[in-house]
Order: C-alpha cells, then structure tokens, then sequence
C-alpha cells in the first residue's frame, strides 16, 4: 500500500479509529495485523521474508541469553539470514551480470541465469532494523524480548516499514512495550506533518521529478539541459524522501508512536559532515554506529580513520541499490569527507560571517549536485559523458530550455526553501511549530495552522502532478 | 477540531475561484464514470472524409508497435491496394475501438482487412492508457457520448476513484487545473522570452528537443510498456472493448485481424513467457477467430530477429519492410 493513495488514507482512517478503542495488547494484535496488511497488500508473498526475518531474529536474540557462550554464533544466524536475504533479492541479479560481464572480458561467452528477481519493498529497511535489534541485544545494550508480537511490530510497524526512518530497538520497542495515550497536541502535529508530507510529495517532488525523469531519458543532453535536471532531481530526491518521512512521524503519532527525525534541510549543510548529519539521518547514524565504529572509527591513525570513512560511504551507497553508480556515489561523497577533513576547510562554524556562510552552503549544494548525478545516471558511460559536457557552444535552443527547467524546478521548490531558510535561521523544529503562529494564542494559531493545512490541501487538488510517481526510496 | 474545520474550508474556494473567473462552462466528458467536465480536444472528422477519399483495402490501427513495423507503402505494393494507418502512439484499446467505430466503420469503407496491432494483454486491459496524460488522443476518436465505452470503463474503476470524480466534478478542480497549469508552464518562458510569439515558438522548439525522437532507446521502450497485469483472460475479456469490436466488425462486414507483437527476444530466444501468458493468448485466439477474427501471433516467428529491433519493443527503421513483407507472406492466404 502506498501513502499517496485513497485506499491508505482509509485504512489508515479505519485503523486509527478502531485503534484507540481497544486495550494496551489488543493495540498491538491490531497494529501487527495492520502493519502485515499493508506490506501485504500488493505481494502478499512478500510477507514470508518480513515473517521470517523477525523468528530468525526473535530466536537468535533469545538464544544469545539463553546460551552466552554462543553468542557470537546466533549473531552471525541474524547476520546470514538478514544479509542472505537482502542479497539474495537485492544482488544476486547485479552479481551475476558482473561475474558474466568479466568471463565476457576474458572471452568466455557464458548464459547466466537471469532470474529476474522481484525486489520486495522495503527489505533494505527492516533487514536494517532488524539487525540493530540483534546486535544490540549481542552488545548487550537491550535485553532480548520475549514476546514475539512485540518484536514483530517493532519490525513492521506500518508508518515506516518501507522507506524508513529506520528506527532502533532501544528507541522504538519501548514504545510498542509501553501503555499509550491519544494526545490530541501530538494528533495535532502529526496532522500537520501529514499535510506538509503529502504537498511535498504530490505537488513538489512529482512534479519536478517529471523535469528530472525527461532529462535523464534523453539521449543527447547538453550541459544546461543536465545540470537542470540534477536540480530538479535534487529537489525531488529530498521532497519525496522527506515527504515520506514526515507522512511516517505523522502517522505515527495519531498512533501514540514518536519517530526519529530524518532530514535537517541537508542542502543549508556547509560540508559533507554537515551534509550527513542532515540527510537520511536513521541511515547515516545507523552505519555510523555499526560500520564505522567497530572498523575502529577515527582510532588508528589518519590512514585507519580513511580506510573506515571509504568502506562505510562505500556500503552506505550499495545500500541504496545493486548498480556501480551507488557504489560511485558512495565513495564520491567519502571522498568529499576525507578530503573536506584532511584539508580543515568548509567545517560549519556559526562564527562565521554571514557571506562565508552563504558561500559554503552554495558550495557544498553543487558538490551534492554532482554526487546527485551519479546517483541518478544509471549508466557509468552516460556518468563520464554528463562530466565531459561542456557549457560552452551550447546551442541557444539548450541554453534557453535549460534555463526554463531550472526555472520551473525552482518555481516547485519555493516552499521547501523558504520552510529550510525559516528554520535554520530561527533553529526552531520545522513546521511543528510554524513560523507566524508561535507567539499567538491557541485558537488562533490552530485557525493559522489550518488555513495553512487548508492551502496545502488547495494545492494539492489544484497542482499536483498528472504523472503519480512512487516514492523513491522503495526502490532500496 | 478549529484545524480540521478551517483546513477543509479552504478548498471550498476553488469553485469560487473558478466561478469568479468566469470560464465558459465545461461540456459533459463522454467517459462520466472516469472523469468531470472538462474541455477536450475535438472530434477529428477529418480522418472520415479521408478515409472515404482513400478507400483503401486495408486498415492499420494501433500504437507504436504498429507504426515502427509496419511498412504501409510497402504492404500496398505486395497486396496492390492503399493502406489507411490509423497509428497513436502511446494508445491503448480504448482508442483502438473507437478509431474502428467512429473512423473506419461510420466512414463507410469496405477495406479487406482491418489490423489491430497490440501487445499481450493490451486488448481486454481496458485502462491501459485511459490515465488522464492520454486522454487528449482519445478525445481525437470520442464523441459526445460514448454510452458503451463508459459503461465498461464504470465496471473497472475501483470505489475510490469515484472520489476523484466528485472532486473533479463538484469542486470544479480540473477547471482551475487547466488554467493554473498553463500558467505555471509559462511562468519561465516569460521571464526569458518576452515576446509572446517568440515565447510559442520557443515552447514548442524546446518540447521538440525533449520529445521522443531525442530519447534513449531503452527509454523510448520502457515507456511505451504498461505494467503487466495478471492474465486472466476469462475474468477480464466481457468488461473490455474486445467484444464490441468484434461485434461492430461483423456488423459491418469487416473482417478484424488482431496482430500480437513479438516483445523484444532474448539473445538468440524468443521472449520468456510464464504459462499464464501462453493459456490468456490462446484463449484470445480462441475467442477472436470464434467470432470471425483473424488472430496472428508474431510471437516465436524466427524471422523476427533480435537485430530488427531498436530498442525494448520497437523495431527499427530499416526492419520495417522486412517485417511487413513477413507479415504479407505469413497472412498470405488471407490476403488474396
């Protein structure tokens, strides 16, 4: 089931209200059948590998308690099973057209077997999630659970199970343990969110990723004509995931539930530091703390600390998908680091004038840009010849109708920049609390949040985009 | 509560707007079930007086996979007749009925043979491109009323769509939809081109320049495939346009002849196909030549080579005779 759907918004309608009818256990009976039903609702076989991801895990947990000494043994059990099957879904279709590709190379002609596998929505995210969930308990910083219904709806829980923000046990099984209460103020933000959440995905992200996807279909760009496109998928990569995220924490509240934030208008970031404490921050901080830091961190010398920054941006980036141009991604922007840290220049610091300020953010934007473009370019022999255009002899007819994609990019984004600027400048928690209602009374802030909800609602009947796109993310 | 009411009432201007703006009021669609008035694109009549200046022996209607085949010229040389293409890239059976009702068959024409070109399913898959970015093609076919085509385009909607009628409908969104977006779309060009007729000029140079003969090949074939649906040809084929075509057809006197494509092979195979795909098409064939159709599978034909084809499942130019004069031999017998 999609969010940007009727049959969501019913279901979700029917859900929420039958939710707070029942009891503490009842809720959870009701949220794991709920979470199942909408995993289930296109591919019900897809529900075997979520089923299955959660015994394994369920049992090796209870197993690491049950048996220490074999801790280490019912780590690599989750380990295996969750990596066997993100890799059996996600990779095996990439690792078989290389291996073929290189006894092409060496002139062995050889049929692999194309199996053309399906790949289940959002595995990326709950193997992730699931994991963290066992190597906690291994480390010995979350007891194992004993209720499998629990574990199972930490692992499905509907609001985020396709496309994050990838939560922790320690941070979200609580919640799913304990008692909770409707709180009509977070009702109230959450419903915010969702309305924010649905405009920037119906009205920004779809309509710019139109720009983007004609762009990056055309078989003969020219430099402005690209580099209007990565803008424009620039712009829709962060809507749409965004947009995501909050239609999740939204939700999630009508639900009694809190999730992490997962975005800090990454593209105000000053470094690619900075950049990574903005954008999919559920993900960065989950390789930071279970990739980065056992390779050993920033311990070990300057050559360690840049052997760990490569291999973590370097999985981080197959995470994201079985193509080298996310594996290029990845390493491009662990490049970026090291090279950003190695030299100590661009590091935010809020003594800064003003105008160095400016200067890094649009810096560090284009650098983006061009990480953006690697992303999207599926093809490495179309990467090297979008980084050979040049902008001089473009034909006026390209020069103009890049500018025009630019400028309608643009057009779509206003609201997203004006809501990233608003809220750096003022460091107040995004359109939780909106910014001309902060010091007004309650009834007139919630006519002000309305109005504001109310002119989202108008744009999306009046502006969202002819062409519906899914989300991108569930494509990891 | 304050939220949600003010929130709601916001929309309820859009009607307001548009009512202030005074539009000329929209005409009824002729697919109410699908959608609200909105303004369409005429009737193309012309195609009836051309038809009947022509009077060719055979018809071609379809989509791209016709029209990167088949070599009209060609085939009238081979069957010493003239050939009508009726070709709409990015069509699908929707059109393609009504091209044969409201084009071939009330022009009047007697042609031999009227092709329909498709891929697997396309003909019993009724909302293959009925979404609105291929609407304006089908108003080309439509009247003002297409009482049959509606009714089975109610059958297939689910409950939920009907919401988005009623917005459409009562809300009178698709009116200021159809103002705002122009406007949004010209906002740029205005700020780079102030005269206006520089500006068209330039907008439709620069839709040139992103059109479809500037696409990747792989991109030009993906977009012409739908999303495969499930086969089942039973549950779906009395709520698609199939039967009526076969119906008009034979009031007519015209004989169909439904052409299925060869997806692009494999290296040296003909396309994978799952056995639920091979039982729908031979139930389509049955039904088809049951009610005196002529069904031709392209599909398997060792003719069709991989090197005929440009892309996913578009043949290139210099395999379009090729193609046709297999096509010719293949159909002999029912060409003489």
């Amino acid at each position: 089931m999609i969010f940007h759907s009727l049959d969501f918004i019913f279901f979700f309608v029917a859900v929420t209200a039958l939710y707070w009818m029942l009891p503490h256990r009842a809720q959870n009976i009701l949220l794991f059948i709920a979470s199942y039903v909408f995993y289930g609702y296109i591919h019900p076989w897809f529900l075997i590998l979520i089923a299955t991801s959660t015994i394994i895990d369920y049992c090796a947990a209870r197993g690491m308690e049950a048996w220490p000494q074999y801790r280490k043994r019912f780590l690599w059990l989750s380990v295996i099973s969750n990596f066997g099957m993100l890799g059996f879904f996600k990779y095996f279709d990439f690792f078989i057209e290389n291996v073929v590709a290189a006894l092409g190379t060496f002139g062995l002609a050889v049929d692999g077997p194309a199996l053309r596998i399906l790949l289940p929505v959002g595995i990326s995210f709950y193997t992730f999630q699931a994991m963290s969930y066992t190597i906690d308990v291994y480390r010995g910083e979350l007891r194992a659970r004993r209720n499998l219904l629990d574990l199972a709806v930490f692992i499905s829980f509907f609001p985020h199970l396709v496309a994050g923000p990838i939560q922790r046990a320690s941070f979200l099984l609580p919640q799913v343990e304990s008692r909770r209460r409707f709180v009509p103020e977070k009702a109230r933000s959450g419903f915010i969110l969702i309305c924010w959440g649905y405009f920037k995905k119906l009205v920004i992200a779809d309509n710019v990723g139109v720009i983007a996807n004609k762009v990056f279909a055309l078989s003969d760009p020219t430099f402005y004509i690209l580099w209007a496109g990565v803008f424009a998928f620039a712009i829709q990569i962060y809507a749409d995931f965004s947009a995501y995220t909050d239609i999740a924490r939204g939700t999630s509240r009508w639900l009694g539930f809190e999730l992490t934030e997962n975005f800090d208008h990454p593209y105000l970031a000053r470094s690619p530091a900075d950049f990574w404490r903005r954008w999919n921050i559920s993900l960065s901080t989950w390789f930071r703390d279970y990739v980065y830091i056992p390779l050993g961190g920033s311990r070990g010398g300057t050559w360690m600390w840049v052997r760990n920054v490569l291999v973590t941006f370097l999985l981080s980036g197959l995470w994201h998908g079985a193509s080298w141009n996310y594996v290029l991604w990845g390493l491009y922007h662990g490049v970026l680091l090291v090279l950003t840290r190695a030299g100590s220049f661009a590091v935010p610091s809020p003594r800064r004038s003003g105008w160095i300020t400016v200067l890094q953010i649009a810096g560090m934007f284009l650098l983006t840009l061009v990480g953006w473009l690697l992303f999207r370019e599926t093809e490495l022999s179309a990467v090297v010849r979008d980084l050979r255009l040049s902008p001089f002899g473009v034909s006026e007819l390209d020069r103009q109708t890049g500018a025009y994609l630019f400028l309608l990019a643009f057009v779509y984004s206003i609201p997203l920049w004006i809501q990233s600027l608003w809220v750096e400048l003022r460091r107040a928690p995004a359109l939780e609390s909106p910014p001309l209602s902060g010091d007004l009374a309650p009834w007139p802030r919630m006519a002000l949040q309305g109005f504001a909800c109310g002119l989202a609602l108008a744009a999306i009947l009046v502006l969202r985009s002819r062409t519906s796109l899914d989300f991108i993310y569930f494509q990891f | 509560m304050t939220l949600i009411v003010v929130m709601l009432g916001v929309p309820v201007v859009i009607p307001a707007i548009n009512a202030w703006m005074a539009g000329p009021s929209l005409p009824p669609t002729y697919l109410p079930a699908l959608e609200g008035p909105r303004a369409r694109a005429a009737f193309q009549s012309t195609r009836l007086s051309e038809l009947r200046y022509l009077q060719p022996g055979y018809v071609v209607i379809g989509d791209s996979m016709a029209g990167t085949r088949l070599d009209e010229r060609r085939l009238g040389e081979l069957s010493g007749t003239a050939v009508a293409p009726l070709l709409q890239p990015g069509s699908g059976s929707a059109f393609w009925y009504l091209a044969l009702k409201n084009w071939v068959i009330a022009s009047g024409i007697k042609p031999r043979m009227v092709f329909v070109f498709f891929r697997d399913t396309n003909l019993t898959d009724l909302m293959f491109r009925l979404d609105p970015q291929f609407r304006w093609a089908l108003d080309l076919t439509a009247l003002e009323r297409e009482e049959e085509l509606n009714a089975l385009v109610a059958k297939r909607i689910r409950p939920f769509h009907r919401a988005h009628v009623f917005l459409d409908r009562y809300m009178a969104v698709d009116a200021v939809r159809r103002r705002l977006e122009p406007a949004v779309a010209e906002w740029p060009a205005e700020r780079l081109i102030a005269s206006r007729r520089r500006r068209t000029e330039f907008m439709s140079l620069m839709n040139e320049r992103l059109g479809f003969d500037h696409l990747r090949p792989m991109t030009a074939a993906d977009i012409q495939i739908g999303d495969a649906p499930d086969f089942d040809f039973e549950r779906d084929v009395d709520d698609s346009v199939l039967p009526l075509m076969l119906r008009d057809a034979k009031q007519a006197g015209l004989t169909l002849c439904f052409v299925r494509v060869q997806r692009r092979p494999t290296a040296h195979r003909p396309p994978p196909q799952s056995p639920e795909l091979e039982a729908y098409v031979a139930a389509l064939r049955a039904y088809v030549t049951e009610r005196g159709g002529i069904f031709h599978d392209d599909t398997g034909d060792p003719a069709l080579t991989i090197d005929m084809y440009e892309d996913g499942d578009h043949l290139a130019r210099h395999a379009r005779r090729l193609y046709t004069e297999n096509l010719y031999n293949r159909l002999r017998t029912h060409f003489q």
